[in-house]
């Protein structure tokens, strides 16, 4: 194995090193598609680039998780993940089989299982191995290991399903070292979390170089560029060489099904000048650094969804203009979309280092974006996930969270949004109805109003009330989350803020704080009590206008001081003396107030716009800290309504429709929407009558 | 030509029904009106003061209507049970109305005033709620034999790496499914006609007499149904198409929806009656009412006399 990694450094014009390794793999493997197991041997390049001498070693064994059902994953998931049940007789494992140091010390006899998170002594997903000699500060150590993985039946993100084979997480990896201070570190150690059902992934960057050996019918594809293919005609097999730098993990998939298909992302045809020059001055750079550069983009896909090839290839090319665009160019030269077959779902929507899994469904209607959707998103994990690496099993919202945010954008900007699938035999009803498209932005918002905020954003994957809250956080909320910011920044302020905090810590790996202290610097302003109530808190926030009075401001009645002595006013005078002000043409005056309140436990600075029946518009600010606030107005005119939040800014409020009042009920909308519902009524009765 | 020649008469019965169409319509307003109620007050009061009532309900947002859900909150049980009661009433009013139009409409010489639709009503009511509960057993055999299907394509091709043809199988299986419903439903318009002119109670025979009329002129049923539901498929796509473009306009255009979502339901109201009248006139063909009971030969009065 050695000599063609020499060959293939020497003859390998690799993308330029991106980042500086620190753990890198050159591995060996094979399938066996009968029996659906990898064995395999890897040498493990660690370099402890910390200032600590490390004295252990750990590793993520995931494929563990399947083993049994008293795994961790398995405890937490019940066996069901994504709408995905795990397969009765398909479990996965992973064995260590051998594990030697470079001077030949075999390390085997001391793998321990450990199970940092839970305790759980049924759980193997890490395990640990104590050094003889710890690694000083700077060095490298070389670690040689030879094992078995036994693929699951498809489920949770990896494993095979007739011959479709997908191998994520297949083999031994190194945790992370973190020194002192380090993101959350109070002390160093390894973070080497185990594998938890609700839960991703976090490693450092490195080189891999993969040899893999499969049965020759299988088409095969993988992280990184394919450097080289041998055919073995005798065993009938073949392999195939993949290298990629700077990347974070490597995953491949093979079956002998797959319809492979490439197309050139040629930058100069995808960018219009314009676009290029509005990226470059919106975030003060160059031209040079605002063009995106070539990327080939290879599909492999289900034969019965070839009529679905180029819709592949549209929404990659998509995501590689605007991500780019947005946030810097993509540094790879591949980017490989995988369309899983029927059944294997539980592999689908899944994002490796240039490498990922859609998902679509067989005579998809054009309209339904679903496959566009999962393939923009899992693309975007490009950017959050992999160039900017932060900690999925901590702070699942910085990857799910803000690629939710970044495809939605996409998605909203270039397809106006998407109907659903209200499919019969193959035609979608959506359209034929007119319903409207659904944004992003709304289906995003429609999942954080509908589910109670139990969780702060930042929170650790397997620490959230369920996996509801778990999902809705990472994904629809911070969505949500981001809007408002967005929209309390304006727009341009967000794309920098954005752009800068992916340039800064690309192929590094940032916290939430990190992602704070960008926004800070880039708007320039204290949006703490923002992170503290809506990222690190949570609270709900919900303001409403609760009540409109308008008085008319007749002459009083009663008695008055007047001249030294008392004044009697009987309601008739009074009455006199407006019809008579009527008669001069004064118009009459109104005391009109408008009482807002706070309904929730978040506190926001809030705008209120008051509409006066004579076309006046009056703007007050309110802090938004007490229960609730009065404000009075004496006018010529009622008030006609009152909207808090007016620009809608807060996407976070759980109740849009209590934001604004009128003074009057709306009867035309009511008496429209009731008829409306009479109607429905009515069909649904002549549905009945037909049936019984 | 028979099932032709029996959706035209159908329709001619249901043409001459016109006062009775007027009533019935008016009635199963009424039902809906009171099924609806529940779900107007939910829905609507708040989005009535809202200044963005318009544009939320226009767009039909999905965040909106979370909200509508998650404002619901513990009242969310009472909607709930507030739509089942619905229904219940929406069943009950389709059962009754059904029972007081299918006489008049059977019997081809019948005069109509609202006292013989009441008296209909009252008098076929039970005998045709029951009939509605006993076809849940041909439904419930339809859907059983759509599941049985569905378990024989999963075994054939579950296990497969394509869904091409499990999808196809399911389109097969529903085409089925609708066909199978339509000759139930045909075959329930028969019961009722027949329960409605012999004046039996005797619903469950009635139901089974019917699907066997329906199993042994399949055809003849089949494209009566067919008929029927091309013309209903048709005023659909009519409506629809006009609506989605009298939606979002002045208040002249929402009257004009209002009176053409009125106009629609009437015409579905005419169908049914057509249903019911081309049953009426298929039934004697397809199936002969039995000879009648013998009659004894009147005895002269004057035998009597003492």
């Amino acid at each position: 194995m050695r000599r063609w990694l020499i060959a293939l450094s020497a003859s390998l014009p690799l993308c330029a090193q991106l980042a500086p390794p620190v753990a890198s793999y050159d591995i060996r493997a094979s399938l066996d598609a009968q029996k659906h197991t990898i064995t395999g041997e890897q040498t493990l390049t660690w370099v402890n680039d910390s200032p600590d001498t490390v004295p252990t070693l750990q590793f993520h064994l995931y494929m563990n998780a399947f083993r049994n059902s008293r795994s961790t994953f398995f405890r937490e998931s019940g066996g069901q993940l994504r709408g995905d049940r795990a397969a009765e007789d398909g479990w996965g494992w992973i064995q260590v089989n051998s594990m030697k140091l470079e001077d030949g010390t075999d390390l085997t006899p001391r793998i321990r299982c450990i199970s940092p998170d839970d305790g759980n002594p049924d759980d193997c997903t890490v395990i640990e191995v104590p050094l003889s000699e710890p690694v000083r500060p700077g060095a490298a150590l070389r670690v040689s290991m030879r094992f078995t993985t036994q693929l699951p039946k498809v489920f949770a993100r990896t494993g095979y399903r007739g011959d479709f084979h997908l191998a994520g997480q297949w083999f031994p990896k190194i945790g992370v070292w973190e020194t002192k201070g380090f993101r959350y570190a109070e002390k160093s150690g390894w973070n080497c979390h185990q594998f938890h059902a609700n839960s991703e992934f976090y490693s450092n960057y490195g080189d891999y170089r993969v040899e893999l050996t499969v049965p020759s019918r299988f088409v095969v594809g993988a992280t990184g560029e394919l450097v080289k293919r041998t055919d073995d005609a005798q065993r009938g097999t073949s392999t195939y060489w993949f290298a990629q730098p700077s990347v974070t993990d490597f995953a491949w998939t093979a079956q002998p099904g797959f319809l492979r298909v490439e197309r050139m992302f040629e930058a100069r045809k995808q960018t219009t000048p314009e676009e290029l020059a509005s990226a470059a001055r919106l975030h003060g750079i160059s031209l040079e650094d605002a063009r995106l550069s070539d990327v080939k983009m290879i599909a492999l896909i289900q034969p019965e969804h070839a009529e679905q090839t180029e819709r592949h290839f549209q929404a990659l090319a998509t995501a590689l203009k605007y991500f780019g665009l947005w946030y810097g160019r993509y540094p790879y030269r591949t980017i490989t979309v995988v369309d899983p077959p029927h059944g294997a779902g539980g592999a689908g929507g899944m994002e490796y280092p240039t490498f990922i899994t859609a998902g679509t469904s067989y005579r998809l209607p054009r309209d339904v974006l679903t496959l566009e959707l999962v393939t923009v998103h899992e693309f975007g994990h490009q950017f959050w996930m992999q160039l900017v690496a932060s900690n999925e099993f901590e702070e699942s919202w910085l990857d799910e969270g803000f690629n939710t945010y970044s495809t939605g954008k996409i998605v909203d900007k270039v397809y106006g949004g998407t109907s659903l699938p209200l499919t019969v035999f193959g035609s979608n009803l959506w359209s034929w109805l007119r319903l409207p498209k659904l944004t992003q932005a709304s289906m995003d918002r429609a999942a954080h109003v509908g589910t109670p905020v139990r969780d702060p954003l930042a929170t650790r994957a397997w620490e959230f009330y369920d996996s509801s809250s778990y999902s809705i956080n990472s994904y629809s909320r911070t969505g949500v989350a981001l809007r408002t910011l967005e929209a309390l920044l304006g727009e341009d302020t967000m794309a920098r803020v954005m752009r800068a905090y992916h340039q800064r810590w690309r192929f590094r790996h940032p916290h939430s704080r990190d992602f704070q202290q960008v926004v800070q610097e880039v708007s320039g302003r204290d949006l703490d009590w923002f992170f503290s109530q809506f990222v690190f808190g949570s609270r709900k926030l919900d303001y409403a206008v609760s009540e409109i009075r308008n008085r008319r401001l007749d002459t009083p009645v009663g008695v008055f001081e007047k001249g030294g002595g008392k004044q009697t006013v009987t309601a008739k005078e009074a009455r006199r003396r407006d019809e008579e002000r009527e008669k001069r043409g004064e118009k009459p005056q109104y005391e009109s107030w408008v009482k807002v309140e706070r309904l929730g436990d978040a506190i926001a600075p809030q705008e209120i716009e008051i509409r006066f029946r004579d076309g006046h518009i009056e703007r007050r600010a309110w802090d938004g800290q007490g229960r609730w606030a009065k404000f009075t107005f004496t006018r010529a005119a009622e008030i006609e309504s009152a909207t808090i939040d007016p620009q809608r800014r807060y996407a976070l409020d759980v109740n849009l429709a209590n934001n604004s009042r009128k003074a009057d009920y709306n009867t035309a909308l009511s008496t429209q929407w009731s008829v409306r519902l009479l109607f429905w009524a009515q069909n649904t009765m002549l549905w009945l009558t037909a049936l019984v | 030509m028979l099932p032709l020649i029996a959706y035209w008469s159908g329709l001619g019965r249901a043409w001459r029904r016109k006062r009775m169409l007027a009533l019935y319509w008016f009635f199963h307003t009424l039902c809906a009106a009171a099924a609806a109620l529940p779900l107007m007050a939910v829905a609507v009061p708040q989005l009535g003061r809202s200044r963005l009532g318009d544009e939320l309900m226009r767009q039909f947002d999905l965040a909106w209507l979370a909200e509508i859900a998650s404002a619901a909150g513990a009242a969310a049980p009472a909607v709930v049970f507030a739509i089942l009661a619905a229904s219940a009433v929406l069943l009950l009013g389709a059962v009754f109305l059904a029972a007081g139009a299918v006489p008049l409409l059977a019997e081809e010489g019948a005069l109509y005033s609202p006292e013989t639709f009441w008296r209909g009503a009252g008098r076929n009511f039970w005998p045709f709620l029951r009939l509605a509960l006993y076809s849940f057993i041909p439904y419930g055999a339809a859907f059983a034999i759509a599941g049985l299907l569905r378990r024989g394509a999963q075994a054939l091709w579950g296990e497969g790496l394509a869904a091409r043809p499990l999808v196809l199988a399911d389109y097969a299986r529903m085409a089925l499914l609708i066909v199978l419903f339509g000759l139930i439903s045909t075959a329930m318009d028969f019961a009722k006609v027949r329960l409605a002119l012999s004046g039996s109670r005797q619903s469950l025979r009635a139901c089974f007499a019917s699907l066997r009329l329906v199993w042994r002129n399949p055809g003849v049923v089949f494209w009566l149904w067919a008929c029927f539901a091309a013309t209903g498929a048709a005023l659909a796509w009519a409506y629809v198409e006009l609506a989605v473009r009298l939606e979002g306009g002045g208040a002249a255009l929402v009257v004009v929806l209002v009176l053409l979502q009125q106009a629609y339901v009437l015409a579905r109201i005419v169908l049914r009656f057509a249903a019911w009248g081309a049953a009426a006139e298929l039934d004697p063909i397809l199936r002969p009412l039995p000879a009648p009971e013998p009659t004894p030969a009147p005895v002269p009065v004057h035998d009597y006399q003492i």
